[in-house]
């Protein structure tokens, strides 16, 4: 079958190094991924956010070709994962949510072993091995029982599997979740590291300011659909009156001043809380904010204060679904 | 790894003294000359090399559990994500397996090599090899089943009857000689027959033999390559259709 390009959500695919076609995957009669059509660029963190269920991680379990997609396909590189499934994995390594931790009883057993099994001389996986596990905080543990770890650190274990392979796609599922916030910025920076050293990063999470923070773009998925996918601002620019200005000013506006406020471009609303308290809704508040505090200027109306905020992920989530990520959860 | 079954393992050891030193001792004392003379003049070496066999293959069955043991702690996701081909996983884990298993009954094995006494080193070298093979075929076998049978309750139950006919069909406890002739029929092929007459065969109990060493290298390389390949061929159709979860 042949798979048409135009029809894969993303900015442009001359340079993607993963694309899916109605990638599709059920288990009986329920759909887990639902006709996914998307295309991830190399060298960009692309954030794949959604609640528990939204079929997130069966999207990456069919990526790494631990599981057949029931429809549809997806290129892995130039590797069709159905027809070429073993030439896919080798350009992928996968962090789970849940740690798998295996038979072996040691952090550096089982970080050994894994770099064994990806094909890394002994020198290198010594190396890399106590890089990881220094870098991650467990390097004094290394030879302690890991049934014995918390939750946090057995995490961290499972990350740790991803840096020390380096593949040229990471998919890092939840990686911070358990993970204390200390621990957590260390796990964004080595994100961070691991793109910069030319790996492709897929980060599946449902915290919405990891995904803000990390991605260069970010796929919403709900019910098993692509819901959107663009970069953090510009999703959050698409929600029309989103940003949002308080100000605060030292009398009351006068009727005519709200009115050439709201004629400005961008502006949506303008909510009087009290006399001489304005909420304002529009897009672009960054851009828009000199030409507001330049009408009160010429108006002699002096600014107490000034409070500015842009939507969230959540609201993205929510203006999208009609649902926040713990109501969607919950269904 | 090595010793994951720590428990399992002293339990077999203490199995294995107890079928030598006590049964293998009393049954030797109460069969007849003539089965004395047809097991090469003494059966409690032939029984001995037998139940070294017998470990051997309970021992290896045990990577079924395994199996089933990652798919619980979703191990097998991690497994199936790895950089290397379904048939290198399978092969790995049958080698391992085998390997394994080998190397836990090796003490018991040498106790009983010493005890009949090795005549011929490259014999018993040719015997082991064959041992090894077997091995493997045995965790290919069990890979197969835990693959096919979902549930881990039936694979226990199955194994089971599985180790009740296959090790009382073949020669690893008593000779061909006094086998109804059916039963002798069935036991020339199976993989418990070749490599218990491979093993007596490498110990130099070679009068015994129900089959050729030659005969039973073949038999233990065709049980190997043909359980390794159905083993990769369940491991792609189940696990990678989400079947396991």
């Amino acid at each position: 079958m042949f798979y048409s390009l135009d029809r894969v959500s993303g900015e442009g695919n001359s340079l993607a190094i993963i694309r899916t076609f109605d990638l599709t995957k059920k288990f009986g009669e329920f759909t887990a991924v639902d006709h996914l059509n998307l295309s991830i660029e190399e060298g960009e963190i692309f954030g794949l956010l959604g609640p528990n269920g939204a079929g997130k991680t069966t999207t990456l379990l069919m990526l790494t070709t631990v599981i057949k997609p029931t429809e549809g396909t997806a290129y892995v590189g130039e590797y069709d994962i159905t027809k070429e499934p073993d030439k896919a994995r080798r350009l992928v390594g996968m962090a789970f949510q849940e740690p798998k931790l295996m038979w072996v009883m040691t952090p550096w057993d089982v970080l050994n072993w894994h770099a064994k099994v990806c094909g890394l001389s002994s020198s290198e996986r010594k190396q890399r091995v106590k890089w990881a596990l220094t870098e991650l905080g467990l390097w004094e543990d290394r030879h302690k029982s890991v049934h014995t770890f918390s939750g946090g650190m057995r995490k961290r274990v499972e990350v740790a599997k991803i840096l020390i392979q380096r593949p040229k796609i990471a998919i890092v599922d939840e990686p911070t979740t358990q993970i204390d916030i200390v621990g957590k910025h260390r796990i964004w920076n080595m994100i961070r590291a691991l793109r910069d050293e030319g790996s492709t990063i897929i980060l599946a999470t449902n915290e919405l300011y990891e995904a803000d923070i990390l991605s260069d773009r970010v796929a919403i998925m709900h019910r098993g659909k692509l819901l959107v996918c663009d970069s953090p601002k510009k999703l959050k620019d698409s929600i029309v009156g989103g940003d949002l200005i308080e100000l605060v000013l030292e009398k009351e506006a006068a009727e005519n001043t709200v009115e050439e406020l709201k004629k400005i471009e961008k502006v949506v609303d303008v909510l009087a809380i009290k006399p001489n308290h304005l909420r304002i809704y529009l897009n672009h508040a960054e851009e828009v904010l000199p030409q507001i505090t330049e009408l009160f200027m010429k108006a002699r109306l002096p600014i107490r204060s000034i409070r500015m905020s842009e939507p969230s992920l959540d609201d993205v989530f929510a203006h999208y679904t009609g649902l926040t990520i713990e109501e969607a959860e919950k269904q | 790894m090595f010793l994951h079954y720590k428990f399992v393992l002293i339990l077999r050891a203490l199995w294995f003294l107890a079928q030598i030193a006590l049964f293998g001792l009393i049954v030797n004392r109460m069969v007849k000359e003539e089965v004395q003379v047809v097991t090469g003049g003494n059966y409690f070496y032939f029984y001995a090399a037998g139940i070294v066999v017998t470990l051997l293959y309970s021992m290896t069955v045990f990577i079924g559990y395994d199996i089933y043991e990652e798919a619980d702690h979703g191990v097998t996701e991690y497994l199936l994500s790895l950089p290397v081909s379904r048939r290198e996983l399978v092969l790995g884990r049958a080698i391992g397996g085998g390997l394994r298993s080998f190397l836990y009954v090796a003490p018991l094995m040498f106790v009983v090599l010493l005890l009949i006494g090795i005549t011929d080193p490259f014999r018993i070298l040719i015997a082991l090899t064959a041992l090894f093979l077997f091995a493997f075929g045995v965790a290919g076998m069990s890979i197969t089943l835990a693959m096919s049978i979902k549930s881990h309750d039936r694979f226990d139950i199955l194994l089971g009857v599985l180790n009740a006919f296959i090790v009382r069909l073949s020669t690893t406890m008593y000779p061909v000689a006094f086998m109804p002739p059916q039963y002798a029929a069935m036991a020339q092929f199976n993989p418990l027959t070749f490599a218990a007459d491979i093993f007596r065969w490498g110990a130099g109990l070679e009068a015994v033999l129900l089959t050729s060493p030659f005969v039973s290298v073949f038999g233990i390389v065709v049980f190997f390559s043909v359980f390794t390949f159905l083993g990769i061929v369940f491991y792609e159709k189940r696990l990678e259709g989400g079947g396991w979860r």
